[in-house]
C-alpha cells in the first residue's frame, strides 16, 4: 500500500486536489451552469482516485492473449469497469442536472441561485 | 428459495417495457404493470420475511463472491423489504386516483425507484450498492420535479447538487477501501479490514457516513429535504418519507457498526441523531406549509431511528425497525391524507384548512390516526415503537438522550394538534368537496390493528429481534 503511494503520489493527491477543486467550485459559485461543472469535475477526481487504486506501475493492460497469459504482471482490471459504470452514473447525472437548468431559465430567465427563490435555500 | 433477484428484476423490467410501449397514452399498461410489479414484490418480500431464518446468499452472475456479486437475504433486509413493498403498493394504488397526466413517465420512475430501493437492501457488494443508490437518487430528483413547477425543478435541483456531492463522497470512500483491502464484497472486506491502519479506516467511515447521510437527511445536510418532499407528488412524498430516506441510514448504519467494525462511532450516531431529531421537529413547528411539516417531522423520526441505532443495548435493532415500521405507515398515511386535501382545497396553507373536517371527514380521520400514531399515543403502534426505542436508549444508561427525546416529542404533539385543532374548527372551509377514499380507510384500519397485534407481541416477546442484534446483519455472507 505505502510503496504505491510514495512513487505515484502525483496521482493520489492530484485527483483529492481534483475533488476538493470541484467541492469549492459548488459552494462558491452561483451560476448554475458552474455548479454542475464543478461536479463534473469533483467526479472526475474520483474517477482518477479509483483508477489509480488498481494501477501498479510497469505492468501492463489487463488483455489476455495467445501469446501473452501471465497474470501476475497485468493491472488489476476491476478498478477499470467500475469507472466505467461511474463515468456512465455522472453523465446521466449531468445530462439530467443541465435539463433541469435549461427548465429553470425557461421559469426564471436566470441562472444565478441567488435569484432563484421561490422555495427557502 | 426463490431467488431474491425478482425483487429486482421484475420492475426493472417492468419500467424498461412501459417505456417501449410508450404509445399507449392512456396509462393504462403503465398502470397494470406497476400494480402487478409491487403486489409481487410485497408477496415475495412477505415470503422472505415468513421464510428467512438464517442469512441466505445467493450467487448472481455465475461467478463465486468474492470476485462476484451476490445477494443477501438475512431477517433485517427480510424486514425493511416488507415493509417498503407493502407501502409501495399502497403508493401505487394512490397514485392510480392521483396522477392523470403524464402516466407512463410517473409509472417508469416509480418503479425505477422501487428496483433501486430493493437492490441496495439486497446487494451483498459495496459497488453494486453505490449503483442501486444512484437509481434510487435519479428516477426521485426525476419524480420530484414530476409537477413541472417552478417549485418542483428548484428542489429537484437542489436535491441534485447534493446528492451529487453524496455520491461522490460514497465513491471515494469505494476507492479507498477498494485500495487498502482489494476487494468490493461486503463480507470479504468484514474480514480484511482490521489489519488496515487506522487513519484511512476512520477517513473512509467519515466519507461514507457524510455521503449516505446526505442522502438520509442527517442534519447538516437536511436542507433539500423539505423542499424536494413538499415539491414531489403526494405518493411520491409518502414513499420519500416512508423508506425512501431510511434505507441509506440503515445502509449506514449496517457499513460502519458491522462490516467496517467501528463500535465508537455509535456515540457520534447519537450526537447526530438528537441534533438531527431536534432541529426537525423544531422546523417542523415553525411551518405554515402541510408538506414542508411533514418533511420535517420525518427528519424529526430519522433522528431518533439514528439515536436508538446508536445505542449499545441489544434491542437498539428491534427499537429502530419498530420506529421504521410505525414511521413508514404513519408518514404514508399523514401524505396520503394532506395529498387529498391538497388536492380539494388546492392550497398547501395549514390556516386554509379550518373546518374541512366536516367536508372531508375521512381524510381528516387518516390525518388525526397518522398524527397521534407519530406522537406515541397508547392504543397505537406508535406508541409501542417509541416505547422499545426509549427503553433501549435508557437500558444503556442514556437518561438525558431519553429526556431531549421526550422534549422533541412534546414538540411534535404541539404542532400536531395545532393542525388537528384546524381541521375540526367549527367554521367551514370554502371550495372543499367531498371525497371519500377507501385506500384511506384500510390504512386507518392497518394502523389499528398493527397497533393491537404490535402491543401484544412486544408483550409477550414474539417480535424478539434482539437476537438478531449487529452481527447478524451480516453473517457469512459470501462462500
Amino acid at each position: 500500500m505505502m510503496n504505491i503511494l510514495t512513487y505515484t503520489n502525483i496521482f493520489f493527491y492530484g485527483s483529492l486536489l481534483l475533488m476538493i477543486l470541484g467541492f469549492v467550485i459548488v459552494f462558491t459559485q452561483k451560476n448554475i451552469l458552474k455548479i454542475i461543472l464543478g461536479l463534473n469535475i469533483a467526479e472526475t477526481g474520483v474517477n482518477i482516485l479509483i483508477v489509480f487504486s488498481g494501477a501498479i506501475r510497469s505492468k501492463s493492460a489487463p488483455i489476455i492473449t495467445n501469446s501473452f497469459k501471465d497474470i501476475t504482471s497485468m493491472v488489476d482490471p476491476i478498478p477499470q469497469a467500475l469507472v466505467l459504470t461511474s463515468i456512465v452514473i455522472g453523465f446521466g447525472v449531468t445530462a439530467f442536472g443541465l435539463a433541469l437548468a435549461v427548465r429553470l431559465y425557461e421559469k426564471y430567465h436566470t441562472l444565478d441561485i441567488s435569484k432563484i427563490r421561490g422555495l427557502k435555500w | 428459495m426463490v431467488n431474491p433477484i425478482w425483487l429486482i428484476l421484475y420492475p426493472l423490467c417492468g419500467a424498461f417495457v412501459i417505456s417501449m410501449l410508450y404509445s399507449f397514452k392512456s396509462g393504462f399498461v403503465a398502470k397494470t404493470i406497476a400494480i402487478s410489479a409491487v403486489l409481487f414484490n410485497a408477496v415475495l418480500a412477505l415470503y422472505f420475511l415468513v421464510n428467512t431464518n438464517t442469512p441466505v446468499s445467493i450467487t448472481i452472475a455465475g461467478f463465486a463472491p468474492p470476485v462476484g456479486i451476490n445477494l443477501v437475504v438475512d431477517h433485517f433486509s427480510a424486514f425493511v423489504l416488507a415493509v417498503a413493498n407493502f407501502i409501495a403498493v399502497l403508493s401505487v394504488v394512490y397514485s392510480l386516483n392521483h396522477i392523470k397526466e403524464n402516466a407512463n413517465k410517473y409509472y417508469i420512475l416509480f418503479l425505477l425507484l422501487i428496483a433501486g430501493s430493493n437492490g441496495m437492501l439486497l446487494t451483498g457488494d459495496i459497488f453494486n450498492m453505490f449503483v442501486f443508490f444512484e437509481i434510487i437518487c435519479i428516477s426521485s430528483y426525476a419524480l420530484v420535479a414530476f409537477e413541472q413547477n417552478k417549485n418542483g425543478f428548484e428542489a429537484s435541483l437542489k436535491y441534485l447538487i447534493l446528492g451529487t456531492l453524496g455520491s461522490i463522497l460514497i465513491l471515494t470512500a469505494i476507492a479507498l477501501i477498494y485500495m487498502t483491502t482489494g476487494t468490493l464484497n461486503f463480507g470479504d472486506i468484514a474480514v480484511k479490514f482490521s489489519s488496515v491502519e487506522n487513519g484511512y479506516k476512520v477517513l473512509i467511515a467519515i466519507f461514507l457516513l457524510s455521503g449516505l447521510g446526505i442522502e438520509a437527511a442527517i442534519f447538516p445536510f437536511n436542507t433539500w429535504l423539505p423542499d424536494a418532499h413538499s415539491s414531489a407528488p403526494s405518493p411520491i412524498s409518502a414513499v420519500l418519507s416512508g423508506f425512501v430516506i431510511e434505507i441509506p441510514l440503515l445502509i449506514i448504519v449496517k457499513i460502519i457498526t458491522t462490516i467496517l467494525g467501528f463500535s465508537s462511532f455509535s456515540s457520534i450516531f447519537v450526537v447526530l441523531g438528537l441534533t438531527t431529531l431536534l432541529v426537525g421537529e423544531i422546523s417542523a413547528f415553525k411551518q405554515t406549509n402541510i408538506k414542508r411539516a411533514l418533511a420535517y417531522s420525518s427528519m424529526g423520526q430519522i433522528g431518533l431511528m439514528l439515536i436508538v441505532l446508536g445505542t449499545t443495548s441489544t434491542e437498539a435493532l428491534t427499537g429502530a425497525l419498530m420506529v421504521f415500521l410505525n414511521h413508514a405507515f404513519a408518514k404514508s398515511l399523514l401524505f396520503f391524507s394532506a395529498g387529498s386535501m391538497i388536492k380539494s382545497t388546492g392550497s398547501y396553507e395549514i390556516s386554509d384548512y379550518k373546518g374541512l373536517a366536516k367536508k372531508m371527514p375521512l381524510s381528516a380521520f387518516a390525518f388525526v390516526i397518522g398524527a397521534l400514531s407519530l406522537i406515541g399515543v397508547p392504543p397505537l403502534f406508535g406508541f409501542f415503537s417509541k416505547f422499545m426505542a426509549i427503553k433501549s436508549i435508557v437500558s444503556s444508561g442514556g437518561y438525558l438522550v431519553a429526556t431531549l427525546i421526550l422534549l422533541g416529542t412534546i414538540i411534535e404533539t404541539v404542532y400536531f394538534v395545532q393542525i388537528i385543532q384546524k381541521l375540526y374548527n367549527k367554521k367551514e372551509a370554502e371550495g372543499a368537496i367531498k371525497q371519500s377514499s377507501s385506500l384511506l380507510a384500510s390504512l386507518v384500519s392497518i394502523i389499528l390493528i398493527a397497533g393491537i397485534t404490535g402491543s401484544m407481541f412486544v408483550i409477550s416477546g414474539i417480535i424478539n429481534f434482539g437476537n438478531l442484534s449487529a452481527v447478524s446483519f451480516l453473517t457469512k455472507p459470501f462462500n
